[in-house]
């Protein structure tokens, strides 16, 4: 198989840059939510806010601390199935997690299924934790059940980084690769990558995986060359 | 050594997918080996199939790459044990299906669970979880209740019934808007019954249970052990039980059980989200039968009723709440108990992180994108003059006793707007109306529903004014 060329089999043995616990940073804005979400007291919780503010990050890290068994749902990806059937016996897990349920709301089938899931949850202790842009009050639900009973756990607001928590989550991500990023090359990077921190954090992924090929340590001139900035 | 190899070809996948994809299929599937071949195991039978359609062959290929000659197999995992006669009956009948794989692919296979064995084995297991359910919650008692004007009539009822089962209040009939109190009164008959005799056989379950209880006794042909189990209880607690509009099969089903239970005196409590006639799709002789012992409605709490519910909580999770901070919370969160009960808890999140005792300047912080959604939200004030200048005439119009088409619409109209925009109970939304029932509001926000589907002007003003509010 020619995918599996030599420089993949050592890129694979580098720490992953996942999304997990460990590598989210705590902010004043989420350190409550992260808490919470860490310590595992609260079996409901509810996070809601802008794009980047780290929901999916934050659900997909429970899910991986969690091990095998836990479920991530985000709702891109499961919208288009008969809703029965993907919450189907996941009530018997230790932990569910519903991503992006904006794009679940509105619909009759989905808002039923989660509102007896919800029902079937909580008789059988199964942690339930969701994420949309909205907050439970202003999701645009038909069933006034679910949205009562998305309330009814813990809620918290996760606000979008702004310049510096962007730069603070640059050097913090770019820290657990093992890289060394200078203050000014931090501000570099910044000044000239993408706003979305998706499309910042590919930009060190290519920078990391970069410096590594070429055996180069992450220098201005170097960044600028990779990147043809 | 089946997880190291996973773990490897995990990796590859890792690399492969974009995140998002590799956390939902591919992140949850955990490895097991045996001297036959190597299991993969998907939570539930959504994961497996998907993963069986989409994934397969990539990972097929991949484990052929680290030299596994075994076949591949995808499995359910086992459900960790649970209470849930679903989850137990689920993972009786999971081995039913085959996982949509055709036979075509390139070997090693990913094969399929082995194949199921009907019979003896799946009823008796059906059996079994039914007779270990009762499903009541502890806490849900009538210490832990909190009486209000809003609940008095509920409370007295359930007091009785639970005095004396199966007598005239049967079946007792709650009703009422989310999150009011009808399961914790429900349940807390239960537990009063089950505390006064531990032999009783007391079953709580939400109607979506007993409609899939029913659908797996008739795949498993276990229809006997169905009725024969929920003929058998002294006392059976269904909540919501609108969800059976429009299931014939369930509510067929049901209407037996109901009258082989209240022939022999055996205790019914049913909850609704509204009035027994107003469920539509729901069979007649239902309706009518749900009227025979006591109709009760549970009412939105009032403000002392919510301090009261918030100090109780506090004091049962050996909380200090001063009362102008519980107060402060019961004056905002007005909607219903349970997001009262967010909101509380919430606070104690906030105050346990900052580790700062609870004053209304914690609550103001922790709940503050609580209460700013709040402000924005529209005033009924504004819902009034907006509606009553869309359609040039008075908000005393509004307030009127009038009845003529041309305010009694205009009326109706703001009392919808009201309902969806704002989240003032039915009651304050009717008392802001020149003083109306709460059930003139409802049929209000029900005759509006209609005429959008119906009415091409409807439709369009109840738009044009939903957008004028809202922006």
């Amino acid at each position: 198989m020619a995918a599996l060329a030599p420089r993949q089999l050592f890129l694979n043995l580098r720490p992953r840059d996942d999304a997990t616990l460990e590598n989210f940073l705590s902010l004043p804005g989420n350190s409550a939510a992260l808490e919470a979400l860490g310590s595992g007291g609260e079996d409901q919780v509810y996070l809601h806010g802008p794009a980047d503010g780290g929901k999916s990050h934050l659900l997909q890290a429970l899910c991986h601390a969690a091990g095998p068994g836990a479920l991530y749902l985000p709702g891109s990806a499961v919208a288009a199935y008969p809703a029965e059937e993907v919450l189907s016996g996941a009530e018997g897990l230790a932990l569910v997690c519903i991503d992006e349920l904006d794009l679940l709301a509105g619909r009759e089938d989905w808002e039923q299924a989660l509102f007896h899931f919800y029902n079937r949850a909580r008789e059988s202790a199964c942690r339930l934790c969701v994420a949309a842009a909205r907050p439970p009050g202003t999701l645009p639900l038909e069933l006034p059940d679910l949205r009562s009973r998305l309330a009814a756990g813990l809620v918290f607001a996760l606000p979008a980084p702004d310049d510096a928590a962007r730069r603070a989550i640059l050097s913090f991500r770019a820290g657990r690769r093992g890289l060394r990023l200078a203050p000014e090359l931090a501000g570099y990077i910044l000044a000239r990558a993408p706003r979305g921190l998706a499309d910042l954090l590919a930009v060190l992924e290519r920078l990391d995986q970069a410096s590594l090929a070429a055996r180069r340590p992450l220098t201005q001139p170097f960044v600028r060359e990779v990147m043809s900035w | 050594m089946p997880e190291a190899v996973w773990t490897q070809c995990r990796n590859q996948l890792q690399d492969e997918l974009p995140a998002q994809q590799f956390n939902t299929w591919i992140r949850p599937l955990e490895a097991r080996e045996d001297a036959r071949c190597l299991r993969l195991l998907a939570p539930n039978r959504f994961i497996r199939d998907f993963v069986a359609d989409k994934f397969a062959p990539r990972i097929a290929e991949l484990l052929r790459d680290v030299g596994i000659q075994q076949d591949v197999v995808l499995e359910i995992m086992e459900a960790r044990q649970s209470v849930s006669l679903a989850a137990v009956a689920g993972a009786v009948a999971a081995p039913a299906r085959e996982a949509p794989l055709p036979a075509s692919r390139p070997a090693p296979t990913l094969a399929s669970v082995n194949t199921p064995t009907f019979g003896h084995a799946q009823q008796s297991e059906v059996h079994e979880a039914l007779q270990h359910q009762h499903n009541l919650v502890a806490n849900y008692t009538f210490r832990n209740f909190v009486e209000g004007k809003s609940n008095q009539l509920a409370l007295a009822a359930a007091n009785q019934v639970a005095e004396n089962p199966g007598d005239a209040y049967n079946p007792l009939f709650l009703y009422g808007g989310v999150g009011l109190g009808k399961t914790h009164l429900m349940h807390a008959v239960g537990n009063a019954l089950k505390e006064s005799n531990p032999e009783a056989r007391i079953v709580y379950l939400h109607s979506e249970r007993f409609v899939a209880d029913m659908v797996k006794a008739l795949q498993l042909n276990a229809i006997t052990d169905f009725k024969r189990y929920y003929r058998s209880v002294d006392a059976l607690l269904i909540d919501d039980i609108q969800f059976f509009a429009k299931k014939d099969r369930s509510q067929e089903e049901f209407f037996h059980t109901f009258n082989a239970l209240l022939e022999g005196g055996q205790q019914m409590i049913l909850t609704c989200d509204r009035y027994p006639k107003e469920i539509d799709g729901l069979e007649e002789r239902l309706k009518s039968r749900f009227g025979w012992g006591l109709t009760v409605a549970v009412e939105p709490p009032d403000l002392e009723t919510r301090v009261a519910i918030l100090m109780k909580k506090a004091s049962q999770s050996q909380l200090e709440l001063p009362p102008d901070a519980a107060f402060f919370i019961a004056q905002r969160i007005r909607s219903n108990v349970r997001e009262l009960e967010g909101a509380l808890k919430r606070v104690i999140a906030s105050a346990n992180f900052t580790r700062r005792a609870i004053d209304v300047d914690l609550v103001k912080e922790s709940l503050k994108d609580l209460l700013a959604l709040q402000d924005k939200q529209v005033s009924l004030d504004n819902i009034q003059r907006t509606v009553a200048e869309y359609y040039k005439i008075k908000v005393a119009d509004l307030m009127s006793r009038r009845r003529s088409r041309s305010v009694a619409r205009p009326r109706q109209v703001a009392m919808a707007l009201a309902k969806e925009l704002t989240n003032h109970s039915l009651p304050e939304i009717g008392d802001s109306f020149g003083g109306r029932d709460h059930t003139t509001v409802l049929h209000a926000c029900r005759k509006i529903k209609e005429l959008r589907e119906t009415s091409s002007d409807i439709h369009e003003d109840y738009k044009n004014l939903l957008r004028s509010l809202t922006t």
